[in-house]
């Protein structure tokens, strides 16, 4: 087959008696095995049968057969009619027949390319006709700016002239790269040799090698046009328009002329005194903005304007000297030279625009198709989901099945379109819906991701995961993604949250960095101020560690978490992020500005958390607290009073040196959740507000849920291996709260309030002066049991009622007493369970006698019980209807729906996936909510949407955006009011 | 040389054309003179419209081509059966459906160039 195929070579050419191809018979051998691999994948159909068969007639064969080599290799395959032929396979004769005849064409010969498919050569074969190492290479060789392609034609002429002895085999010369020829050689010698004498090439100028994998790259140049169509977008390349946006409304293709639409840029009054003849002072670096001519102003400037009608087209056109406008825009006739259409995308505001010109919207965004013309291959994929946009199938919905060249086969849900619709695709665009989690892909957005909050037809808006900001972008420049980016987060040396010095010496943090400019919030503590600068205006990246004083003269440093205690962000609160010439940037997520950025003065700061600038000092601090005094965390309320209350307090710089900040010691510890619907969770400490720990989980942010008192038991519990986990915290900067995904449409229901915490006995249990701090010693010997119950509940406090019905002052008692805090179903007193179904009354009595803390319950607990609050937010999660998990102590844990619900909490379960099963009766702490999944249906249980049905579309940190069934809202909820709901 | 080379441009600039089939650049006035090298079936030494028909200022880069069949930039281009010759890397439209149908008379390849 090698054979054959080099003798196709000759044949192809129909000068074939050059003495030089023997050479070149030899050179394609060695090329073979690559292009006989190429062509033995597509000389189908059967050319082993063809050829099999034409061996048995004689005579004219010998010829044949040996054509039939070549043709084996290309020709066959250039039949233009023989579809039929091929597939009937009707044999050798006939085949020989059709051979004769082509054969008999003396012209039929005279091209044949070899490497062209029936078709279009498809991809795979070019992929096979990629450079390889034997190729000759590419060599960049710097010429002459504007003489490319008379070096590429000259040197052409240097080959025919010099004959054999010159061996570079091409010479290119791309339009879009000035200064620059290629020349394909096997050497650089032969390179040197051609380019020796030339004029305009600089021989002299290193010659570059194009590494291999690049060759490809050179010769893939797009065609030129992309069909200068009517309603095409363009931009001027040249004069006052440079760079503005026009559309085509003419094109002539014989004088490679257009017509095109754009917003004039004319200076009436320059106009109007050239026509009267005054002087006329030029400015010359003068553009006028771009305004839509007002021909009544003009006529009051006194400029002549006259109305005709446009012989080609029959318009109307407003003439002014020889300019013609309509409508307010300039229609102006220019060379297709002078404008680019290539990767022409209007941005919105440029579009906005140019609808603005008639108020009639004649231009509306239906029109944007238009925008389509731009699109680049490839545009539509396999299972995107599309709407019609135009025609008789205008606003039917489907899905992309297969893309052909320019039309795109979709299927449709709709009843009675079974088959998929071929639709151009010029009438197709992408459709979302509001939830879509998308990834925009061009524009000036690139790179962004968010989710689309509306769609107004081809524009969607979309909140952004970074900014929180709305953009509008088109449904063209956005594919569906789960992927969560900031957008650009580095521009050159500089990154996203960076702390910069500005050319004019101020100082910022950038907060959006986009293509085209750098938005920084300014160290302005007065008010936000945000500067929209370039990036050649941003001096240096300012990275320095500093510490300042924050209002109580504690210091600060950066990663502390800080509230602001006045001025315009007062309330706001986060870790700093930068410290800067006595201003601090601090982040706080529920800021919805500013990428989240507070710009304040350190002074109106007060210190909130652990500070973190060491690891040592939190570990210190522990070891200190152990022998100086049990972390009773001052009331926060004490706190704001006056600072010298506690300094005189509790002796001792630990406590009031750090600004009677007790129980923000806990700030950055680990700890473990021992009750709850988080039970189990370790996390660590990132605020601790009252009798709240906001603990930041590996996996998700648990917000305000947790009741103080329970993840102290733990800490008490843990203590010797406290320094270990707090020693960890700071290595972990990532897990800071600055979470991303944080939304600004947090549904305020989500907000757990703890308003009912505060309960009289309060400030006694938070009073570090009272006389229920628990005795040192009894600390330091490890008898947390003790303290525990002491020190933070005293048997008469009634406890305020947290969350869940679960009564925690029993539940703390039980599980101090018995040091288990692992507990998933420690044994509980009949005494504070709520519900006469509890069926654990036998074992609690068992296990009370075990209990090594000498102090075997409290009073509290039979308070407990009684407790009005019980219940009152006991009903935020337990609804009928909805999938819950039943973990019984000593049981398995098993999945339910819940039947009914009591006014005490407590519910009847039928068992099962289904709720199939039998019937249990369970107390609330038994029970859990089932964590929905993406796409399933939801029962909202607490908050403003409480019992509406919904389905969960997207997941966002410890977030559910869900869809109300009944409004087609979409609201973004904490996924702790989320249940699942048992499959139908 | 494997082949007889085709004209060699006679100027660079606007005067330019290329053949839409094969590709070859020439100037009108050589196209007028002795038609495509590659192409002759189209005939534009003795029908001058044809010129305009089956050629087109508007195309994209220009490869001189020494040596088509050893030339792996004139592989890949597809014009390595062509005489050598300067070449046009695209051209951006396609012959006219009565053009095509010459070419299919005459067996011979036509690819239109693909859209980007």
């Amino acid at each position: 087959m090698s054979h054959h195929h080099s003798e196709s070579d000759d044949d192809d050419y129909s000068y074939d008696d050059d003495p030089e191809l023997e050479d070149e018979e030899e050179e394609e051998e060695e090329e073979e095995p690559r292009s006989s691999r190429k062509k033995r994948g597509r000389s189908n159909p059967d050319p082993v049968g063809l050829r099999g068969k034409k061996r048995k007639p004689s005579g004219f064969i010998e010829h044949g057969e040996a054509d039939l080599g070549a043709e084996d290799v290309g020709r066959h395959r250039h039949f233009h009619e023989p579809a039929s032929f091929r597939s009937s396979r009707v044999g050798a004769e006939e085949y020989l027949d059709f051979m004769q005849e082509k054969y008999s064409n003396p012209r039929a010969e005279y091209e044949d390319d070899g490497d062209y498919e029936d078709g279009e050569p498809t991809h795979v074969d070019q992929q096979a006709l990629l450079p390889s190492v034997r190729d000759p290479k590419l060599w960049m060789v710097k010429c002459a700016i504007g003489r490319e392609r008379e070096v590429a034609v000259c040197l052409m002429q240097k080959a025919v002239d010099r004959g054999s002895d010159f061996k570079i085999r091409s010479v290119i010369a791309l339009d879009h790269l000035q200064n620059f020829i290629y020349i394909e050689a096997d050497m650089e010698a032969h390179v040197k040799e051609a380019i020796k004498g030339m004029r305009n090439i600089f021989a002299n100028h290193k010659i570059l090698l194009v590494p291999i994998k690049e060759m490809a790259d050179v010769l893939s140049v797009k065609s030129k046009t992309v069909e200068l169509a009517r309603d095409t977008w363009v931009r001027m390349k040249l004069g006052i328009y440079k760079g503005d946006l026009a559309q085509v409304v003419d094109v002539d293709d014989v004088r490679r002329r257009v017509t095109v639409k754009l917003i004039p840029r004319i200076d009436l009054q320059l106009l109007a005194d050239k026509q009267e003849g005054r002087e006329i002072v030029k400015k010359k670096a003068f553009v006028p903005p771009p305004r839509f001519m007002n021909v009544d102003e003009a006529r009051e400037l006194h400029i002549r304007v006259e109305r005709r009608r446009d012989r080609m087209t029959g318009d109307y056109f407003e003439n002014i000297g020889n300019m013609l406008f309509k409508d307010g825009f300039l229609y102006k006739k220019v060379s297709t030279k002078s404008i680019s259409t290539l990767n022409v995308t209007p941005t919105f505001d440029e579009l906005e625009r140019f609808k603005k010109a008639n108020e009639n919207g004649e231009i509306d965004f239906v029109d944007m198709s238009t925008l389509f013309a731009n699109r680049k291959k490839g545009h539509f994929m396999k299972g995107d989901e599309v709407i019609v946009i135009k025609g008789d199938l205008k606003n039917m919905k489907g899905w992309v099945e297969k893309v052909d060249e320019e039309n795109v086969l979709i299927r449709s849900d709709m009843k009675g379109l079974n088959n998929p619709l071929a639709v151009n695709e010029r009438e197709l665009c992408k459709y979302f819906e509001p939830g879509n989690h998308v990834k925009v892909v061009s524009g000036t957005h690139k790179g962004s991701t968010g989710m689309v909050v509306k769609v107004e037809q081809h524009v969607l808006i979309v909140l952004t995961d970074t900014t929180k900001q709305h953009i509008r972008v088109f449904a063209d420049h956005v594919v569906k993604s789960a992927e969560v980016t900031n957008g650009v987060t580095k521009m050159g040396e500089y990154e996203l949250h960076d702390l910069v010095l500005l050319s004019n010496l101020s100082f910022g943090v950038i907060i959006k960095l986009d293509s085209e400019a750098i938005q920084v919030l300014k160290g302005v503590p007065e008010r936000p101020e945000v500067a929209i600068v370039k990036h050649g205006e941003i001096k240096y990246k300012i990275d320095k560690r500093m510490n300042v004083k924050d209002r109580y003269k504690n210091f600060i440093t950066v990663k502390d978490v800080v509230r602001v205690t006045e001025g315009p962000s007062k309330g706001k609160q986060g870790p700093v992020m930068h410290i800067y010439k006595g201003v601090l940037f601090l982040h706080d997520r529920h800021n919805v500005e500013h990428a989240g950025y507070v710009c304040v003065k350190c002074s109106s700061c007060v210190l909130s958390g652990g500070s973190y600038s060491g690891a040592d000092r939190i570990v210190d601090s522990f070891s200190r607290l152990g022998n100086s005094k049990p972390p009773v965390p001052p009331s926060p309320r004490r706190f704001q009073r006056a600072d010298s209350g506690y300094n005189t307090g509790a002796g001792g710089r630990h406590w009031s040196g750090r600004g009677g900040r007790g129980q923000d010691l806990l700030v950055g510890a680990y700890v473990k959740v021992r009750m709850g619907p988080f039970k189990g969770y370790r996390g660590r400490v990132v605020e601790v507000k009252e009798k709240t720990v906001r603990l930041e989980h590996e996996a998700k942010i648990v917000t305000g849920k947790l009741d103080l008192r329970y993840t102290h038991t733990w800490f008490a519990a843990s203590t010797p291996s406290f320094s270990n986990m707090g020693s960890q915290t700071p290595i972990h900067p990532s897990r800071t709260p600055l979470h991303p995904c944080m939304t600004p449409m947090r549904d305020s229901g989500a907000t757990p309030i703890h308003s009912g915490m505060r309960t009289p006995m309060r400030d006694r249990a938070w009073n570090p002066y009272t006389p229920m701090s628990p005795p040192r010693d009894s600390w330091e010997d490890g008898n947390p049991g003790s303290w525990g119950t002491n020190l933070l509940y005293p048997p008469e406090s009634p406890y305020s009622r947290a969350y869940e019905a679960a009564t925690p002052g029993s539940e703390w008692a039980s599980s101090t007493l018995g040091r288990s805090y692992s507990d998933a179903g420690t044994p509980r007193d009949a005494n504070n369970v709520p519900s006469p179904y509890q069926p654990m009354t036998p074992s609690s009595a068992s296990y009370l006698p075990s209990t090594p803390g000498g102090q075997p319950m409290t009073p509290g607990t039979d308070l407990d019980v009684k407790s009005p609050d019980i219940g009152g937010d006991a009903e935020t999660w337990l609804m009928p209807g909805i999938l819950v998990n039943v973990h019984k102590a000593g049981e398995d844990s098993n999945a339910g729906v819940i039947r009914d619900v009591f006014p005490d909490g407590s519910c009847v379960v039928a068992l099962g996936d289904r709720g199939e099963g039998e019937t249990v009766i369970a107390i609330q702490r038994e029970v859990r909510l089932v964590c929905p999944r993406k796409n399933e249906r939801v029962k909202i249980v607490g908050g403003k949407h409480r019992g509406s049905l919904a389905k969960l579309i997207g997941l966002d940190g410890s977030d559910g955006i869900v869809r109300l069934d009944d409004t087609l809202d979409v609201k973004i909820l904490n996924l702790d009011l989320l249940a699942k709901l048992p499959h139908a | 040389m494997g082949s007889a080379p085709a004209q060699i441009p006679t100027s660079f600039g606007h005067e330019l054309r290329a053949c839409l089939r094969c590709r070859l650049v020439k100037t009108y006035d050589q196209f007028r003179d002795a038609g495509c090298e590659n192409c002759p079936f189209f005939k534009m030494e003795e029908d001058h419209e044809r010129i305009v028909e089956v050629t087109t200022p508007n195309f994209n880069g220009i490869i001189s081509v020494m040596d088509p069949s050893r030339s792996w930039a004139a592989r890949w281009l597809r014009i390595g059966k062509f005489a050598p010759g300067c070449y046009t890397l695209a051209v951006s439209e396609p012959l006219t459906e009565e053009m095509q149908h010459i070419c299919q008379e005459e067996r011979v390849q036509y690819v239109p160039p693909k859209r980007m």
